[in-house]
Formats: C-alpha cells, sequence, structure tokens
C-alpha cells in the first residue's frame, strides 16, 4: 500500500522520485499522487470489487453480504472523498 | 439488534417486516390491541379483523409516505422499496405489545379509572407498560436507523428531519384514522 499521508503532520505526501528497474535511471520531481492512491486500502478494495462487479450495487451487495442501500452509502463516501481530493 | 438494514433492506426487509404486520394484526385482535397512529398502541376491550389491519394499514402508509416525502427533500438518491421495506420492517417490535395485551385485564383506553393513579397498584399492568415503552423506543430507534441507512442523511440533519418526520406521521395518521373510522 503506497503511503498517502505524512506520518509526521498528516499533510498529502507527494512523489519525488521515480526509478526505472531496468536501466537504473532516476526521474526526480514533484509529483502527485493520483487521486484513487489517496483513498483508504478499504476504499481502494471497494472501488476494485466495484468495477470487477461491472458497477452493480446488487452484485456488491451480495457479495460483501450487506443490503443494497447499505453499499450505496459506502460508494457515496468514498465519491465525497474523492470530490473532497479533487478540490 | 438496533440496525439490521445493514445487512437487510429493500424488499427482503419488506418481506419479513409484513410477516410481523400480519402477527401484529392477528394477535392484536385476540390480545385486544389497537395500533392507532404510527406511534401508537392501546389496550382495548374489543377489537376485530377488519378495524385492526385498517389501522395498521393506516400506520404504516403514513409512516412511509411522510419518510419518504422527507427523503425526497433531503437526499439526492434513494430507492422507495428501502423505505418502505426498512420501515415495515421497523415496526417488528410492535409485536411484543400485541402479545402484552393478553395479559392486561386491568386497564382499558375507553375505561380509565377516575384515579389514574390506580393504574400503578397494578404489578402486571406495570410490567406490561415497561416492555410497552422498551418496545416502542426499539422500535423508534430502528425507524431512526432505517431512514439513515435508507436515504443516507447524517448529523443534525437526520436527527432534526427524522423527529419531525416521526410527528407529522403520527399526525397523518391520526387524521386520516378521525376521517375514515
Amino acid at each position: 500500500m503506497l503511503p498517502a499521508n505524512c506520518p509526521s503532520c498528516h499533510s498529502t505526501l507527494k512523489v519525488k522520485c521515480l526509478k526505472c528497474e531496468n536501466c537504473q535511471t532516476e526521474v526526480t520531481g514533484l509529483y502527485d499522487l493520483p487521486v484513487l492512491a489517496l483513498l483508504s486500502t478499504e476504499d481502494q478494495q471497494f472501488i476494485l470489487r466495484f468495477v470487477i462487479n461491472s458497477g452493480s450495487l446488487k452484485e456488491m451487495a451480495s457479495e460483501l453480504k450487506l443490503s443494497y442501500p447499505t453499499v450505496r452509502n459506502m460508494l457515496n463516501e468514498i465519491i465525497n472523498k474523492l470530490k473532497k481530493d479533487e478540490e | 439488534m438496533f440496525n439490521p438494514f445493514i445487512r437487510i433492506a429493500g424488499w427482503q426487509a419488506f418481506g419479513l417486516g409484513l410477516v410481523f404486520v400480519i402477527g401484529m394484526g392477528v394477535i392484536g385482535t385476540f390480545s385486544n390491541v389497537s395500533f392507532n397512529g404510527a406511534l401508537d398502541a392501546h389496550f382495548v376491550q374489543h377489537m376485530t379483523f377488519s378495524s385492526s389491519f385498517t389501522l395498521l394499514a393506516i400506520d404504516l402508509s403514513s409512516l412511509v409516505l411522510v419518510m419518504w416525502i422527507t427523503g425526497l427533500i433531503l437526499s439526492k438518491v434513494f430507492r422507495f422499496i428501502d423505505i418502505l421495506g426498512t420501515m415495515t420492517l421497523a415496526k417488528a417490535p410492535l409485536l411484543i405489545i400485541a402479545f402484552a395485551g393478553y395479559f392486561n385485564k386491568t386497564i382499558f383506553q375507553n375505561t380509565m379509572p377516575a384515579n389514574p393513579l390506580e393504574m400503578f397498584q397494578s404489578v402486571t399492568f406495570l410490567v406490561i407498560m415497561i416492555i410497552s415503552l422498551f418496545s416502542m423506543i426499539w422500535s423508534i430507534a430502528l425507524m431512526y436507523n432505517a431512514f439513515k441507512i435508507s436515504c443516507d442523511v447524517k448529523g443534525s440533519r437526520l436527527t432534526i428531519a427524522f423527529i419531525i418526520a416521526l410527528v407529522v406521521s403520527e399526525a397523518v395518521s391520526q387524521l386520516v384514522i378521525y376521517k375514515l373510522m
């Protein structure tokens, strides 16, 4: 799991360096983390399952053994977090 | 116990809730308990099947209708079937009051004693009253969670809207009962 927040002050982390494993080239800069990487592991897992289930909340509810509105509310929370991160 | 709606909602909750509501109608008829209002239950001297089921239908319809309208005002996306199902299932604890009616031999709504304190001299009645109160609180807690999960409303908006909706649904049910019966 890619860390998204600073362990010291909890601010959002940025990517400083990327490395090619083949030729050892290092690209240094200050890059934003992908929006999805800012979400918690649980939220990322939820999105993954949601895509695998073709975006069907009914399928998700059946898989997670939760009610349809509970799963929809979980999705709403993730949408709100993503909207907040986008701002 | 207080929030089964995390796992059950929609048609499934409606089906299960309907079993409890029908049970309330049948048992309430024999135990002379009248559910005459979205938040009401009274011990009466005589109850018929038709009046028992008509009252329950009015109670449930008023509750679902008012909660649905409140949901439309506050929430963006929700399904009517979730409100219908979860609110129907939230009525389940009231079945205990219907059973409690079998043990009430003392006090009836239309024959209140001259001195209301007489009621408290009956231990059976006190026990029935405590059980009924617990059942009513349990049912309200279920309704609260039903509304919260079905409409995805949170915080103070949820609490205020729920209290208003509950009071309005009680008023609507009383008005309909007064006009129709």
